[in-house]
């Protein structure tokens, strides 16, 4: 990872090279009322495979946040108390993705630049996301190498069992993550019968001082695997991972369709040897003992095509509301205050994290293209703390007026007293625009 | 008395003959029309255009794979805003992959996969006497009018009334009917064209719909070709890497 606004204008640079290198395509303009005019000859051309692809977005955000000057994590973000009232930040990015195809052979590479402005000012980030080698051998066997995103779970907001993944934000758990350097294969075979699918994918996982580094502990070889199977019309899978950057952990998942329109899934976690600690980052139980993580969860659409999603999620390695009132307690000593104090960025370490206590519940309704408005989508999420009530309400709308340009505004309120987890949090309000565009 | 039980069962066989016959008859019909439209197991190249009141147009490539009676795969290749973006559908079971999310999500079989007027039933549709059984069958001379009614309620139309041309044994015309009897949409099967493998039938379906009054979408075959796949080509782990079969 780099951080240098440099870095970003070079991605930057790449993009009309990505954006005018090949054919725009899928938007025309024709006189209303006129025959559309096929052109088949030119269809059968478009077909016609490239060994190599370049493309990904341009993506503009604008938000500003209504601060909380009484709340814990304002005390922790701005320890001068320099910032009042609003919060702007302005946020420029680009992804570039990138293949090249030869034979059973594939390269692909996931860029991502970051341009902020904020009260700090200036601060560029460019990040490889993903790049890794990828052999077929066979519709059976393909083997991978390189920086890979692994993708564990059925849940849509949370993924106890994800055990290889950096961990997504449920506030927007469509986005793209960072991967990690692995190496990894998927053995596929298909049968006739209940059970119509059986894979086996491992992944061996290092972690040095400098490579993947964030997983956790270094100087070890961690190996991973999912057996995932369909079976009866079921999709099951049994995960694990063994080494000791982390400790020793098991899961399953299944997800499946009760009806056309209803889905259901869930996850269950058990993670061994787990050491408790208190949200100030010391030791909270004398020894380490087995914690249980799990999610249930539904997806259903109506006739109206409104979809609905709900989980509940039991995070086993949470915290309990009882460490969170010390927490915030000690955030308000004056000790917490000093930006050279070291119960500071002990606090700002353990708490990195979004939704970091035990028990939540997820509701995200969206609306397909209401009142006949093609490719508009408004929808509301909240996500709700059952240990103390609070809860976030974020409702949204998303628009594409024109091919490859997307559009959503959405707004975050955080409700919750003083104390609760969504009461605490630095914002009482935020409000985003985001612009991309598609080359 | 035997005479009367005879004339009884020769009245009652009068009755359910034709009905029989119109039956047997009419899956045959479709099967044919099936064969005729693709052969069982196919890759082929799609373009669906969106036509808007204004005149605007949104156009996506989509690559297809299919085998045999319950597996197909579908892969956009473009706009870049959906490409790499697939489906997967194992009989009623269907999944979502999206470049992003980096893995397939379950999905219920009647979600939209892209926004505007096409719909998963457009996009992964099996075979129609997969899907549906004829219930009625009308001769009109140069056409068949051919009633469907859907076997599961998976099916996006509970009912089709498809006009199809006597000769050629290809659709002319389709009606997609809801359950509740209300007409969704409207295929206009045109433009006739040779394929590979001896294929002829229409390359052009034009759909309006009363639900989207002023819009009109256009799916166009560019390319319908026989190939056999590997069933482990229609598993959630290949679906990712759907691209590498082109």
């Amino acid at each position: 990872m780099t951080h240098a606004p440099a870095h970003f204008l070079m991605l930057l640079c790449l993009f009309p090279m990505a954006a005018f290198g090949q054919e725009s395509g899928g938007e025309s303009q024709q006189q209303p009322g006129t025959e559309y005019q096929i052109d088949l000859a030119q269809i059968e051309k478009e077909t016609e495979k490239k060994p190599y692809s370049l493309g990904g977005f341009l993506e503009f955000q604008p938000a500003f946040s209504v601060l909380d000057e009484e709340s814990a994590f304002y005390r922790l973000r701005f320890p001068r108390r320099n910032e009042e009232g609003i919060l702007q930040q302005y946020n420029s990015g680009l992804r570039l993705e990138g293949s090249y195809q030869k034979g059973a052979a594939g390269f692909y590479v996931t860029g991502n630049g970051l341009l902020k402005k904020d009260y700090l000012g200036w601060k560029g980030n460019v990040d490889l996301y993903q790049g890794y080698l990828s052999l077929r051998v066979s519709p059976n066997l393909t083997l991978d190498v390189g920086k890979k995103v692994i993708k564990w779970g059925k849940g849509y907001a949370w993924n106890p069992v994800a055990f290889v993944d950096r961990p997504k934000n449920p506030e927007d758990p469509l986005e793209a993550l960072e991967g990690f350097y692995v190496l990894s294969a998927d053995f596929v075979k298909s049968f006739q019968g209940p059970l119509k699918t059986l894979a086996f994918s491992p992944v061996v996982l290092p972690v040095t001082g400098s490579v993947n580094h964030e997983f956790g502990e270094s100087a070890h070889v961690n190996v991973g695997g999912k057996l995932s199977s369909l079976l009866w019309d079921t999709d099951l899978d049994f995960l694990f991972l063994a080494g000791s950057s982390r400790s020793t952990r098991y899961g399953i998942d299944l997800s499946r369709n009760i009806r056309s329109n209803f889905e259901v899934h869930g996850e269950w976690a058990w993670i061994t040897d787990f050491q408790r600690s208190s949200p100030t980052g010391s030791a909270a139980s004398a020894g380490k003992s087995t914690a249980h993580s799990m999610l249930a969860g539904a997806r259903y659409l109506t006739a109206s095509e409104l979809t609905v999603i709900a989980e509940y999620y039991h995070n086993g390695t949470g915290f309990f509301p009882d460490d969170m009132d010390v927490f915030y307690q000690n955030v308000r000593t004056p000790e917490a205050s000093s930006p050279a104090g070291s119960q500071l960025s002990s606090f700002q370490q353990t708490l990195s994290g979004t939704n970091f206590m035990r028990d939540y519940l997820y509701v995200r309704a969206s609306q397909k293209e209401p009142f006949g408005i093609l490719y508009l989508t408004p929808e509301v999420t909240s996500i709700v703390g059952r240990g103390d009530g609070s809860f976030t309400l974020i409702p949204g709308i998303t628009y594409s007026p024109r091919t490859n340009l997307q559009l959503r505004l959405r707004g975050a309120f955080l409700i919750g007293g003083r104390g609760t987890e969504y009461g605490e949090k630095q914002n009482d309000f935020r409000m985003e625009l985001r612009m991309r565009y598609f080359y | 008395m035997f005479r009367r039980t005879i004339a009884i069962f020769a009245f009652v066989a009068l009755l359910v003959a034709p009905a029989f016959a119109a039956d047997v008859d009419g899956e045959e019909i479709l099967k044919k029309l099936d064969r005729n439209l693709a052969p069982a197991s196919f890759e082929s190249y799609r373009k669906l255009i969106n036509i808007e009141p204004d005149g605007s147009t949104r156009e996506y490539l989509l690559y297809t794979v299919k085998k045999g009676n319950d597996k197909i795969a579908a892969l956009f290749l473009s706009p870049p805003s959906e490409k790499g973006r697939a489906t997967l559908r194992l009989g009623d079971n269907m999944w979502l992959y999206i470049p992003d999310v980096g893995k397939p999500i379950r999905i219920t079989s009647l979600q939209s996969v892209i926004g505007g007027v096409f719909n998963n039933a457009d996009i992964m549709s099996l075979d129609y006497h997969v899907e549906y059984s004829v219930s009625q069958i009308e001769d009109r001379g140069s056409e068949y009018l051919l009633d469907l009614k859907a076997k599961t309620g998976a099916v996006a139309y509970d009912r089709l009334k498809m006009t199809v041309d006597k000769k050629l044994l290809v659709p002319l015309e389709i009606q997609c009917i809801a359950a509740s009897g209300m007409l969704i949409k409207t295929l206009h099967f045109k433009e006739m064209k040779k394929f590979e493998d001896g294929i002829t039938r229409p390359a052009v379906i034009e759909t309006d719909s009363p639900l989207y009054r002023g819009y009109k979408s256009i799916m166009v075959y560019a390319v319908i070709k026989s190939r056999t796949f590997a069933d482990e080509v229609f598993t959630l782990p290949f679906l990712p890497r759907l691209e590498t079969l082109r």
